[in-house]
């Protein structure tokens, strides 16, 4: 009561840092973390903003241009022109709006499953704890891209297919790293204490454990976009991707394969798509990892 | 002591196979609810109805799929994967031709791995924070996020400009007989027959996949080491080691290097599958002509039967290494075997 009338500043009280300021702090002060921020923001900004970015955004189609067939990088084609004439820098920006259509598509069903799963093992133990680590270790024993080469043969080669075929193998590694955490979580007191409160199993899960495991959730999603975006690619690579002409840079890189070692501009820009992409997202994700410190 | 060991290996074994029979289980649903008809595909659109009805009883696709299963995988057991829907040979003939080409591929890449990657760890471990270190954290940043495809075109082009000699494509040069040995691994029968013309063109050829391949795994073991060596050479008895004046080169060798080995290895357990995965692309890229390229070949054929054993061939040599890891982790580090024993 009388704290509210005498509201007199304590004149050497110590800053005391929330701990999300003490973790950006520990992010911002990481070179490698802001470079890889903003390789990721970048390209993140290239796919949402791709018609305005590319010189030649109708080039993302079904154009043909044989007056610059296979031109060399120019003033006017930055990067040099593909077999058909069309801009190849421009199809480049394109085609990241592909591989993060796909990060979105395959993290977006896999990360949400995976940690429920490793939520309820951690959690309720015995006989669910036993049945989803015994599956989660099988599913994690198979090969994914030789799953994913099945998927896309069996069923038609699309990008929803591949996408359907990365997710059903990708979960098991959020559900191991949820599990891990959710284990250790549950044994701490104010799990108990929650329990003896009369609090459900939904909201112990959701808001006592979960919020535990963000950290490692994020960290391994961020590091998850670049696997996700190279398995992509290298799926388009061989054939099982995209159908032309939407631009992808796996394909592209298949694609300008067949005119080396003379035309290396139809290779080397979208390898460099690819590289600049997964390097971002490696970056900042061992980034984030320093800044929460956690084991991933 | 025996006994537990012998159970730690039991209780993977049984592991493994449980990992194999959903595997088997995933394809085969899989491949049964297709639209594609497969005895249509095996009989081409010419055939009429009835003998494409003929082919489908013969095949046994009438069955409840229960039956089909079994059948299925008592096949796989016997190493029987039924006739290629192409070409109407055994599927299991054709994949044992390629095998030895890819095995051959696979156990260099292996032995790179290791041999660069593990020596690598330890000069970082060795100069930690310094340049040396630096340097080779982002070569293996590097070598961990470029897809094996662009590393195999970009060395393939490398050597195009420079190496103008070097041989790109297959597993030996034309001219050359191929030795008929045991094993089907060109150096191991090149050296058997005494014919060291075709065991230098073989490492020729095998010199640029093999790195293509090798590149991520060099990444991650030279990661896992580095991290391991640093974490084991704060321990108790290296510390007193250190103190009694035992060289720093006894230490690493004969008390670090065991004890730091065994995170590597298990890497390269889990880095086997992406092994497997990218020996699709490598292959493709080097015109290998191995199981890889012809499991490509048959996705694209859209071969079931050759599709299914394909999988469940890369299932068995995943769980296989997995096996052979285990094994290597439990003859370093007797504490492993003891716990899991129990």
């Amino acid at each position: 009561m009388s704290a509210t009338s005498v509201s007199i500043p304590e004149p050497d009280a110590p800053v005391i840092l929330s701990a999300r300021r003490m973790a950006w702090l520990r992010f911002r002060a990481n070179p490698v973390a802001l470079i890889g921020a903003f390789m990721v923001i970048t390209v993140l900004l290239c796919a949402a903003f791709a018609p305005w970015i590319a010189p030649y955004p109708d080039h993302a189609g079904n154009v043909i241009d044989f007056a610059n067939r296979h031109a060399a990088p120019s003033s006017e084609h930055w990067a040099g022109a593909d077999k058909v004439g069309r801009d190849i820098l421009s199809r480049v920006i394109f085609g990241f709006r592909v591989s993060l259509l796909l990060v979105v598509g395959v993290l977006g069903v896999a990360v949400p499953v995976g940690a429920a799963l490793g939520l309820c093992a951690g959690y309720f133990g015995g006989r669910t704890e036993f049945l989803i680590t015994g599956f989660t270790n099988v599913m994690l024993a198979i090969p994914p891209l030789i799953m994913a080469l099945a998927v896309g043969s069996v069923l038609s080669p699309t990008l929803i297919n591949a996408m359907i075929a990365i997710a059903m193998l990708w979960w098991t590694w959020h559900a191991r790293l949820v599990y891990r955490v959710a284990k250790s979580v549950a044994a701490e007191d104010f799990v108990e204490a929650a329990r003896l409160a009369g609090a459900t199993h939904w909201h112990i899960l959701t808001k006592e454990i979960l919020p535990n495991c963000i950290a490692v959730i994020s960290v391994k999603t961020t590091l998850d976009a670049a696997f996700v975006i190279l398995f992509g690619a290298t799926l388009s690579f061989l054939g099982l991707g995209v159908r032309p002409p939407t631009p992808d840079l796996g394909s592209m890189v298949a694609d300008g394969r067949q005119f080396l070692p003379e035309m290396w501009w139809g290779v080397l820009t979208p390898a460099l798509g690819i590289f600049y992409a997964t390097l971002g997202f490696n970056l900042l994700g061992d980034g984030l990892r320093d800044m929460f410190d956690v084991e991933v | 002591m025996h006994s537990t060991f012998l159970e730690f290996l039991l209780r993977r074994i049984v592991g493994f196979a449980a990992v194999l029979l959903v595997l088997s289980l995933m394809i085969f649903l899989l491949a049964r609810v297709v639209p594609g008809d497969p005895a249509r595909m095996a009989m081409g659109p010419a055939a009429s109805e009835e003998q494409v009805q003929d082919l489908r009883e013969e095949m046994g696709l009438e069955d409840p799929l229960p039956t089909q299963y079994i059948r299925f995988l008592s096949g796989a057991v016997h190493g029987d994967f039924g006739t290629s829907l192409i070409s109407g040979r055994p599927v299991t003939d054709e994949i044992m031709r390629v095998l030895p080409a890819t095995l051959e591929l696979v156990l260099v890449t292996l032995l790179l791995m290791v041999v660069v990657g593990l020596p690598l760890g330890m000069m970082a471990a060795r100069h930690r924070n310094g340049w040396v270190d630096t340097v080779l954290r982002l070569l293996s940043m590097v070598g961990v996020t470029m897809p094996a495809f662009l590393v195999a075109i970009l060395l393939q082009l490398f050597a195009a400009y420079y190496l103008s000699d070097w041989p790109l494509l297959g597993r030996i040069d034309r001219d050359l007989t191929v030795p008929d040995g045991p094993t089907g691994l060109l150096i191991i029968d090149g050296l058997l027959s005494g014919q060291f013309a075709v065991v230098l063109s073989a490492l020729q050829h095998l010199a640029f996949p093999a790195l293509a391949l090798a590149l991520s795994g060099i990444g991650q073991i030279m990661r896992i080491t580095r991290s391991a060596m640093i974490e084991n050479l704060r321990r108790d008895h290296v510390q007193t080691l250190r103190s009694f004046g035992v060289p720093d080169r006894v230490v690493t060798f004969r008390y670090l290097l065991k004890l730091s080995s065994v995170a590597p290895l298990t890497i390269l357990g889990l880095e086997f599958a992406s092994l497997i995965g990218n020996a699709f692309v490598v292959e493709m890229v080097f015109v290998w002509g191995g199981f890889a390229s012809h499991g490509l070949e048959s996705i694209m054929q859209n071969d079931l039967n050759a599709v299914m054993a394909v999988v469940m061939v890369s299932g068995m040599f995943f769980v296989l290494a997995n096996l052979v890891i285990d094994i290597a982790i439990g003859a370093l580090d007797p504490r492993l075997r003891l716990k899991e024993g129990r």
